[in-house]
């Protein structure tokens, strides 16, 4: 038995580290710090995502309805608060830009955020959202991505709040971003202990019918 | 061997009687579970058959749910993926027993394959089931690569390319035989349609055939044992090996209990760490496929790397191709490298037990270096181990014929 967890955990050792960590940025990631379960934070941040990111970016494989359920939002408020009224609780969180203008102003396309958050890692757009800084000829860049064409959009909150609110801005947003990513997590994470409980009994159970049969078997 | 109990059951008035003379059913789960006789000293390593059997039926299940929201084109398939995990009741946890048991699958045959190295489970008369597990191995392969191009992410895409790529490495024909299995010059919907069919029909139904194979051929000899004796050879006046037991009651219970177990661990990466750290679903996955923009690092999935290892150690790429090929195809030959009589490693010489540490070894550490970008150093040592893997099945022939070996015990202990 000792043998059987031994090699068990021996099995398991490699997901604990994680390859995605080795990304190869310019600077250190800052920890976010975000926590799905805060669910005023991913109001906050939903809100801040409509305000400040939905001119450019979409989350095309969210659904306005599934936010405001995981959110604790009413059909009402999630259109109200997110949507500023513009679209029905079954569309998907689209841009506010038209097609094709992305190519025209920013000369790129801009990415969907959807599944941002799992691509990159939590850590990441919380460092790059607050990696912007100016060069000597006042030229805004980021220290995360090099010559990215998007721009500071978070600079008037970092000019006008104090630099904990600017970093909970920050952290909101990715916190929305990492709920996005994984609607369904919470749910998995909830399950899962309910399902290993459920195991363990069972493994035990079994463990004592097994060495009932196997009283008869002489070595 | 079963027909007294065919008498027995088969009067006109039982259900199971009046089956019985017009199918067998009796005698069939007799020959393969009621009467059927294992060694009762199995040990950990007896586990993963069944295991594997377990985690086949999940694929197949998960599988045909998914078939029913997945849609295989350019435009639907990262979408689908997306709505099975958002919009699909449940459909999160379909996925994710799907592609955790994808890597599940290889964890357990490998150690599955292991386990016939370490009692010589592929020797006389045992030939056929390894020859037939390798071909199961071989299908396994190529049902998990296509599997892996219908997320349709960047990883799912590149690494497509690189693998059929390979084939135009072949000298002459390869060009056109790449282009054959592509259907197009590139990895395009063809390809993605014609994977979804293989890996939804034509593969998984000959995993089928070939598993049923596998389990009548091992019925038909019996199964080895960790002491590697034939319990067929002492019977006693019934004709019951005396070392052997029922497989039902006694294994179906510990089998059971070994499945809970493994279904313990399976639970803490579904539920906790469904990525696998970035090696059961990598993070560029995540990314649709976008045949304008080359990943910086191409990484075939976790359970590839060993053999993708080997294809980078060799300079020229044909040969490479040759010789990732080589490592697969030398494992059909053990039964007939290995010249030693005695079965098992516990009454093995100490050359087979070198041999195999450093194979297992340089499995391993050609599996690491799979996962990385290729510097001088790890070339390097992909070259080493690459030359180690070979060396376990070239050196073999010569050692086992004259193996220091230690006296087999009559019965098993």
């Amino acid at each position: 038995m000792k043998k059987i967890l031994w090699i068990a955990s021996l099995l398991l050792l490699p997901l604990t580290i994680n390859v995605q960590a080795a990304g190869g940025y310019s600077i250190e990631l800052e920890s976010a710090n975000n926590n799905l379960r805060d669910q005023e934070s991913l109001k906050r941040g939903a809100v801040l995502f409509s305000n400040y990111c939905m001119a450019c970016h979409s989350l095309k494989y969210m659904r306005y309805n599934r936010v405001a359920r995981d959110l604790g939002w009413s059909d009402a408020e999630v259109i109200s608060d997110m949507a500023h009224g513009l679209d029905t609780v079954t569309d998907n969180v689209m841009t506010r830009m038209q097609d094709g203008v992305a190519l025209d102003v920013l000369g790129t396309k801009v990415p969907d955020l959807s599944l941002m958050a799992r691509l990159k890692g939590d850590d990441y757009i919380y460092t790059f959202l607050r990696a912007y800084h100016q060069d000597d000829q006042g030229e805004w860049n980021n220290k995360v991505l090099k010559g990215t064409a998007m721009p500071n959009v978070l600079e008037g909150i970092e000019r006008h709040s104090t630099p904990e609110e600017y970093a909970e801005a920050a952290r909101d947003i990715t916190n929305f971003l990492a709920y996005a990513g994984e609607p369904s997590k919470l749910q998995r994470l909830d399950l899962g202990w309910k399902v290993i409980a459920f195991l363990l009994v069972l493994l035990l159970l079994l463990y004592l019918l097994k060495k009932e049969y196997w009283r008869d078997i002489k070595h | 061997m079963s027909n007294q109990t065919n008498e027995s059951s088969s009067g006109k008035s039982s259900l199971l009687g009046w089956f019985d003379e017009r199918y067998p059913v009796s005698s069939t789960w007799n020959k393969h579970v009621g009467e059927y006789y294992a060694p009762k000293n199995f040990n950990f390593w007896y586990f993963f058959g069944s295991l594997a059997l377990i985690v086949l039926v999940n694929q197949i299940v998960t599988g045909i749910w998914l078939t029913m929201s997945y849609v295989p084109t350019n435009a639907g398939a990262f979408s689908s993926v997306e709505y099975i995990m958002r919009d699909v009741e449940w459909g999160w946890l379909l996925r994710y027993l799907h592609s955790t048991g994808a890597s599940a699958f290889f964890i357990v045959i490998y150690l599955h394959m292991m386990r016939a190295l370490l009692y010589g489970s592929y020797k006389k008369p045992r030939e056929l089931v390894w020859v037939i597990g390798m071909l199961l191995f071989l299908v396994l392969m190529a049902e998990a690569f296509m599997g892996y191009l219908l997320p349709w992410g960047q990883m799912s895409f590149w690494g497509a390319q690189v693998i059929i790529s390979l084939f135009g490495a072949i000298p002459v024909i390869g060009p056109d035989l790449a282009l054959w299995i592509r259907g197009d010059f590139v990895i395009s919907e063809v390809t993605l349609n014609r994977f979804f069919a293989l890996h939804v029909i034509a593969l998984p139904l000959v995993l089928v055939i070939l598993v049923f194979m596998h389990l009548v051929a091992l019925h038909h000899v019996g199964s080895n044992n960790p002491d590697g004796i034939e319990i067929k050879k002492l019977k006693d006046n019934k004709g019951i090996p005396l070392d052997g037991i029922r497989f039902h009651p006694y294994y179906s219970v510990k089998d059971a209990m070994g499945a809970v177990f493994f279904f313990i661990l399976f639970a803490l990466v579904l539920f906790y760490a469904p990525e696998g750290g970035g090696y059961f679903i990598e993070a560029p996955n995540f990314e649709p496929a976008n045949p304008l923009k080359t990943p910086d690092h191409i990484v075939p999935v976790w359970y590839f790397t060993p053999f993708y290892a080997i294809l980078r150690a060799v300079p020229d790429k044909f040969l490479g191709v040759v010789a990732m090929g080589a490592a697969v195809v030398i494992l059909f030959a053990l039964p007939w490298l290995d010249r030693c009589k005695v079965k098992s490693i516990r009454y093995r010489g100490n050359s087979y037990k070198v041999l195999l540490t450093i194979l297992v070894i340089s499995f391993f550490v050609l599996g690491f270096l799979g996962t990385q970008p290729s510097t001088p150093l790890y070339t390097k040592l992909a070259q080493i181990f690459t030359a180690l893997y070979f060396m376990f099945f070239l050196v073999l022939p010569f050692t086992s014929a004259n193996e220091k070996t230690k006296p087999v015990p009559e019965r098993v202990t």
